[in-house]
């Protein structure tokens, strides 16, 4: 298939499929169906969600595909039967993540006999059960990927419990010595049930939840759901809260990144760039609390709007500081040979396994792969003037940490621009959010947005003001998925606190 | 009772917050120096946070509140730590890390909560989390926020040298 046919199939699928939302296009088709267009997508389109709903008659699979091109989601709607050529992961070994996922919360086997890993559940659990079913088949546990280590290799264990301030997460690093030959992750420790806690709680109550999902991407996350919530109840969001809302969301990524940089510090054992990181990244979060009232940003957005106004003067006093101040931390830092060196060629992810493995955010642009909803999926056509998303080739360290600094740079420029510049922004204590005129029978919306990790996607269904349904897609769900392969890639040991400051990801995402 | 700390992190830090840092610190360092006649040793374990409390704890040794001075440190094992301090709401499938870590810590030991997490402020107690992880290992000091911030963390490291001289005073008496 040549690309100028690839291209028209993607834009004639949007246009043949029913439109729910502005942007998004929804196929509906048997499972045989499904399973032969994924084969034709896969190398076209995105992957980027797969989720298993209630529907009228048993349970439906859905999929998701981004279009990075033109912008826009298709959704692939198909019964949950048998008919489902499988297993899906090898046309998409993106999605291997989520067969895994839901084998054990619907008992969905990924078909073809292929074994899946023990993902949620952790590996003490007593229960078989799965865990959304009420009553379900228990899961049977010859399905399970036999995990083997053999030859001279051992498996050395990290986790859950890691260093001081770490999250908690399983690492099995498997290794003859000093070179590291594989490594298994075990990541659900901290599995807090989010989705399945917002069924029935208000939308307020959903989006705080939402926030909390990864605290360090607070705003990125809540974004994510405000937006799936409003394309269900038809809410206009004001431009001036939504140029607001861009502007947290900025100010998140910015301490995001400067808080990458203090990691990567600490792990090259370069003392002083850490420590310049820090007091860059404590600024930062200082400036956050004194511009929306949270050091991260916490209790900002909601359903419909923001809750407050952000402190511009405060905001504009600081910003060329910061500026100044960073410019030299990373001036400083790439001129530091011994720093480059550990960050150059390690934890290297090559193009096509970034598409492979659908990556997203900072990952996948390091890797040079173009994509960043803030160009191609822009909600607000007022928002994102000008905006250059940044990339690189290298996919290593180095290559992460050149687009975080281009990023920051990137974001500043978009700071100073609306504070300045006069954009209209929310400048007062917001109106309240939706009233009971929002109120309306069953609905649903797909959310997104470029979280500073990358993209973030929100399923939310809502029935007389409540969640009936929800699925959360967290950055980290599709970064972390190449996490074991960055640190294959011809790595020692010591480079895994380095590559794992280079993404920067956070476990609480992923667990969910 | 637990004592609570008042959490100060809502705010931007102004001159006299730094005044108060700098006292709390000075008053934790005598602190230390006169209870345990060393430093104090700090093990983190999270139980299911959002990680904005593990970046608040990962600031503590940051240069602002560098609170190695104070004679503060992490450590990697529980054989060395005074002090537990633990961030989320008690994720159940983190239960027997959590009792291990806690057992493994020499007398006498406190465990400080961190954050609206570990208090049941945030999730309640249902199959995958605990609400508060009282269930699982007893908490000696609560540090309320969400997150809390490094100075409200380092006046509840305060409270916890309390604690223990509390202890230490307790089984001096009892030899
Ligand atoms: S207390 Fe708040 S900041 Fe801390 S882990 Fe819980 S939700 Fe996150």
């Amino acid at each position: 298939m040549n690309e100028g046919e690839s291209e028209l199939t993607l834009a004639q699928l949007a246009r043949n499929g029913a439109s729910s939302q502005p942007m998004v296009s929804d196929l509906r088709m048997s499972a045989a169906g499904a399973g032969d267009l994924v084969a034709k997508l896969a190398p076209i389109a995105r992957f980027a969600d797969m989720f298993v709903r209630p529907a009228e008659q048993g349970l439906e699979r859905v999929l998701v595909f981004a279009d990075d091109q033109s912008g826009g989601y298709l959704r692939l709607i198909c019964p949950l039967d048998e008919s489902f050529p499988v297993p899906l992961s090898q046309v998409l070994p993106a999605a291997y993540q989520e067969e895994c996922e839901l084998y054990e919360l619907w008992g969905v086997e990924p078909g073809g006999g292929k074994p899946v890993n023990r993902v949620i559940l952790p590996p003490s659990a007593e229960t078989a059960e799965p865990l959304r079913l009420p009553g379900g088949d228990r899961l049977s546990s010859e399905v399970r990927a036999p995990h083997v280590v053999q030859g001279e290799a051992i498996e050395f264990p990290w986790g859950p419990i890691r260093g001081a301030g770490q999250e908690s997460l399983y690492l099995g690093l498997v290794t003859t010595g000093e070179e590291l030959l594989d490594a298994y992750l075990a990541m659900f420790h901290k599995h807090r049930g989010l989705e399945h806690r917002m069924v029935g709680q208000t939308l307020a109550r959903a989006l705080f939840l939402a926030e909390r999902c990864e605290g360090l991407g607070a705003v990125g996350n809540a974004l994510a759901f405000a937006r799936a919530a409003e394309a269900a109840l038809g809410i206009a969001v004001e431009p001036a809260a939504e140029v607001t809302r861009c502007l947290a969301l900025e100010l998140e990524r910015i301490y995001h990144h400067i808080g990458s940089l203090a990691a990567l510090g600490a792990a090259t054992g370069l003392s002083v760039g850490q420590a310049e990181a820090e007091i860059l990244l404590e600024d930062c979060l200082r400036l956050n609390a004194r511009v929306f009232g949270h050091r991260y940003i916490f209790n900002l957005l909601e359903v419909g709007g923001v809750r407050r106004g952000a402190d511009l003067a405060a905001l504009d006093s600081a910003l060329d500081r910061l500026e100044a101040r960073f410019e030299s931390l990373v001036a400083d830092l790439l001129a530091t040979n011994s720093y480059v060196d550990r960050l150059e060629g390690a934890g290297t992810i090559a193009a096509d396994d970034a598409h492979r493995l659908g990556l997203v955010g900072p990952v996948a642009r390091a890797a040079g792969v173009a994509t960043d909803l803030r160009r191609t999926h822009q909600v607000s056509s007022t928002s994102y003037v000008g905006f250059q998303p940044a990339r690189e080739q290298a996919g290593d360290c180095l290559a992460r940490t050149l687009v975080g600094a281009a990023e920051v740079r990137e974001s500043l420029r978009l700071v100073r621009h609306w504070v300045r510049s006069g954009t209209p922004l929310q400048d007062d204590w917001a109106a309240p959010g939706p009233g009971q005129d929002h109120v309306r029978g069953p609905a649903e919306g797909l959310g997104w947005a470029e979280t500073c990790r990358g993209e973030a996607l929100v399923h939310l269904e809502v029935a007389g003001g409540r969640v009936s349904f929800a699925r959360l897609r967290p950055a980290a769900t599709r970064n972390w998925r190449a996490f074991d392969d960055a640190l294959r890639a011809r790595n020692v040991f010591t480079d895994v606190p380095i590559v794992e400051a280079s993404f920067w990801l956070t476990v609480a995402g992923f667990a969910r | 009772m637990t004592p609570i700390v008042r959490d100060l992190g809502a705010q931007p830090l102004s001159g006299a917050a730094h005044g108060e840092i700098d006292a709390a610190a000075a008053r934790l360092k005598r602190r230390s120096q006169k209870v345990l006649r060393r430093s104090l040793h700090i093990r983190t374990v999270d139980t299911g946070s959002c990680g904005a409390c593990e970046s608040e704890i990962r600031l503590l040794s940051s240069p602002y509140y560098d609170f190695h001075r104070l004679g503060l440190f992490f450590t990697p094992t529980p054989r060395h730590a005074d002090c537990l301090l633990v961030t989320g709401p008690g994720c159940r499938a983190m239960d027997h890390a959590l009792l291990s870590a806690y057992e493994a810590m020499p007398a006498p030991k406190v465990v400080v909560a961190v954050g609206a997490c570990p208090l049941g402020g945030v999730f309640g107690a249902d199959r995958y989390t605990r609400g508060e992880i009282t269930d699982v290992v007893p908490v000696d000091v609560v540090v309320p926020g969400c997150p809390p911030s490094p100075l409200a963390l380092i006046h509840g490291l305060l409270l916890a040298l309390d604690r223990i001289e509390e202890r230490i005073t307790l089984q001096e008496g009892e030899q």
